[in-house]
């Protein structure tokens, strides 16, 4: 969307708009950054031709210190997860030790005339003798089989640690080894493209953006905690320290139990909440299969009505009255399954609102989209420029920020321990949602509205969100690192 | 491709024949080098001694670039093969295999798994448990697998006659084999499994 926002902006160019979207928070202050917005976090967002530079600098560096190929340089750098100063100072104490570590040579010396050069191992076939060649590691098998086996793994997908074909053997086979044994162009642009995708993954200062199709990747130095960074092109918002959507407040591992557990339940639970009920006598959990609501439990054969829960006796005319709903709900609360239904609502609680804010940020979408042709429309008119219409398309966009918070601080209630603390979070939490909620009902009627007035909102919606990330996102990342003496 | 791999097979079946292990046969199915049938013999000193497991092996066409499929037809009782379906969980079968390797190294290797098995690593979870926790009643129960399903010279009585009770509630043999097996030879245990 961001190519067509761009077309749209024809009066002022995309770097305006980025520069008005970034001033609105700090009001004409110049303001550092890093201080004001909690989530801030230095990275760069680069395309692949930069990565391939910023990748081949390294291979270069070694390449050179070392006097080594630069697939040598490769192999070593993937094992060392592109420290190049660490390999190069190891390498100065102990050079034989980093040839083992990265698998370019055999922990375990080949011993001399263990393979044969009469028959290839692998084929059973006699090639001639120079068909035959072999890594580091001095296991020879014919040319025919080491391109075979090439194949064959490039096809599964290995590149970086493509392994010699010899029993227990781990000794790597680097790209110009493997290259000069694929002629297949196909076969050989896939090799590659492997290759840069495994390099990327290895480097601890690179990630791809997780958008379907995204060719942008990040460059960042810090990989713990959650660390926000969004996509020059998809405008996707990621963790870079885990990859998953950004998630702040909630850490890294919090937001990998919550969206396993949604993963894992979510259809179960909503099977469950509408399907089943436990019966109000022993407690059973009972499946509704049909359309009577006059139910009998299978367990205790106690007679009771589906909708209200309350005895099936009372129910003779007054049917769809069904007034008894309001029983006590500390019955036989101790039993398991009373228990479970507990942990189940307390779930159901947090999930429905991390649902309905992910619909309300998908509909915020289509608000923006809309107000953007309504704003075009205006300037069509001649009822003022771009420039004049700038605030509204910068509220939509707070909006969404904000929402986009609130979305992550249900998790981060959901594990968190009842105290004092879960209580004052809950308490922003409420304040940041009844802001939100009127910011999101101004916005909508933005142009019926005040200027003043929705401005005025949105600086208060703001606020309360930083101040949530403020008291919660820091002090949580400090506990992370303090809990655990 | 396949080339390659039925001429190795034809060497491989040649080197089981020759080889002096006397434990191992190898031979093939079909005329067409991709389904093949092993048998080793259980190890001494094991619960597996004096029987004769059948292993069913098949050929990926990319063979010996990738690794032979095999599992037991024998029903064994393993903590590293499936009760149920006979698969095996051995590391030259999945990412440690090398191209060099060779069904002979297969088939020991499948004999060494019987010798020594890795229960922290397990293919069949309730066997494993079993192990874990009451490894003298693991092994008269792998021992009377063997001595049933793989022709074992150990006979147990008790196990033969427990099976024989749930035989007589009109249970099938195996089932009832399994059912005693997980629940570590209590009837009530097993037959309540069966009928719930």
């Amino acid at each position: 969307m961001s190519a067509d926002s761009d077309m749209e902006y024809s009066d002022n160019d995309g770097d305006e708009y980025d520069y008005y979207g970034e001033i609105d928070d700090c009001d004409m202050e110049t303001v550092d950054q890093s201080k004001t917005d909690p989530e801030y976090f230095l990275f760069s967002c680069l395309r692949v031709e930069e990565v391939e530079k910023l990748l081949n600098e390294s291979i270069e560096l070694l390449s050179n210190n070392l006097q080594i190929t630069p697939s040598l340089a490769k192999v070593i750098l993937h094992a060392y997860e592109w420290n190049a100063q660490e390999i190069i100072n190891r390498y100065k104490e102990n050079a034989n030790e980093v040839l083992i570590f990265s698998r370019v040579k055999p922990c375990v010396p080949t011993a001399p005339g263990t393979s044969t050069r009469t028959h290839c191992a692998v084929c059973a076939n006699m090639p001639p003798l120079q068909s035959f060649s072999a890594l580091t590691c001095g296991h020879s098998f014919c040319n025919d089989c080491w391109s075979m086996h090439f194949e064959v793994q490039i096809m599964q997908g290995v590149s970086n640690t493509i392994q010699c074909m010899a029993q227990e053997c781990e000794v790597r086979a680097p790209e110009d080894f493997v290259l000069s044994h694929v002629t297949k162009p196909s076969l050989r642009e896939r090799y590659q493209q492997f290759m840069f995708k495994d390099h990327v993954k290895s480097h601890p200062q690179l990630r791809f953006c997780p958008g379907p199709n995204c060719q942008w990747i990040f460059r960042a130095w810090v990989r713990q905690g959650p660390r926000r960074v969004e996509c020059k092109g998809c405008e996707l918002l990621t963790c870079f320290s885990c990859g998953a959507p950004h998630h702040a407040p909630t850490d890294c591992a919090t937001i990998r139990l919550w969206l396993t557990k949604c993963a894992d339940d979510s259809e179960t639970v909503n099977y469950i909440s509408a399907n089943t009920k436990d019966c109000p006598k022993c407690q059973i959990c009972i499946e509704k299969n049909g359309g009577c609501n006059h139910m009998q439990c299978g367990s205790c054969r106690h007679d009771f009505c589906w909708v209200c829960l309350g005895d099936w006796k009372c129910h003779g005319s007054e049917y769809y009255e069904c007034s008894r709903y309001k029983e006590d709900p500390n019955l036989a609360s101790d039993s398991q399954h009373a228990q479970a239904r507990e942990a189940l609502k307390k779930y159901l609680h947090y999930y429905e609102r991390w649902e309905n804010h992910a619909r309300s940020l998908k509909l915020e979408e289509q608000t923006l989209a809309s107000l953007k042709s309504r704003i075009n429309q205006k300037v069509m008119a001649g009822e003022g420029t771009w420039i004049d219409w700038q605030y509204l398309w910068d509220s939509a966009k707070l909006l969404k920020r904000c929402r986009y918070t609130l979305q992550y601080t249900y998790p981060f209630a959901y594990y968190m321990d009842n105290g004092p603390r879960k209580e004052l979070f809950e308490y922003q939490q409420a304040q940041l949602e009844a802001e939100i909620e009127n910011l999101s009902w101004k916005v909508e009627r933005a142009e019926t509205t005040d200027r003043g007035d929705l401005e005025n909102q949105m600086d208060i919606a703001e606020k309360r969100r930083t101040t949530l990330l403020k008291d919660f996102l820091d002090i949580h990342i400090n506990n992370a690192s303090s809990s655990k003496i | 491709m396949a080339n390659i791999a039925a001429k190795r097979i034809k060497r491989e079946i040649i080197e089981v024949v020759k080889g002096e292990e006397g434990v191992l046969k190898l031979e093939l199915v079909n005329n067409a080098w991709t389904d093949l049938l092993g048998e080793i013999a259980g190890p001494p000193d094991t619960p597996y001694e004096g029987g004769l497991f059948k292993l069913e092996i098949k050929i990926p066409e990319t063979y010996p670039f990738n690794p032979p499929k095999v599992r037991f037809i024998t029903k064994v009782w393993h903590p590293n093969v499936s009760s149920v379906t006979g698969a095996i969980c051995l590391d030259i079968l999945k990412d440690q295999w090398a191209a060099a390797l060779t069904l002979r190294t297969v088939l020991l290797s499948i004999q060494a798994l019987l010798a020594s098995a890795e229960p922290n690593d397990p293919q069949d979870a309730v066997v494993a448990r079993q192990y874990i926790e009451n490894e003298p009643l693991f092994e008269l129960t792998a021992r009377h697998w063997t001595n049933v399903y793989a022709n074992g010279p150990t006979v147990v009585w008790e196990f033969n006659q427990k099976v024989q009770t749930l035989l007589e509630m009109g249970v099938d043999e195996h089932n009832a084999r399994v059912a005693l097996s997980t629940y570590n030879w209590d009837v009530e245990g097993a037959t309540e499994q069966i009928f719930s």
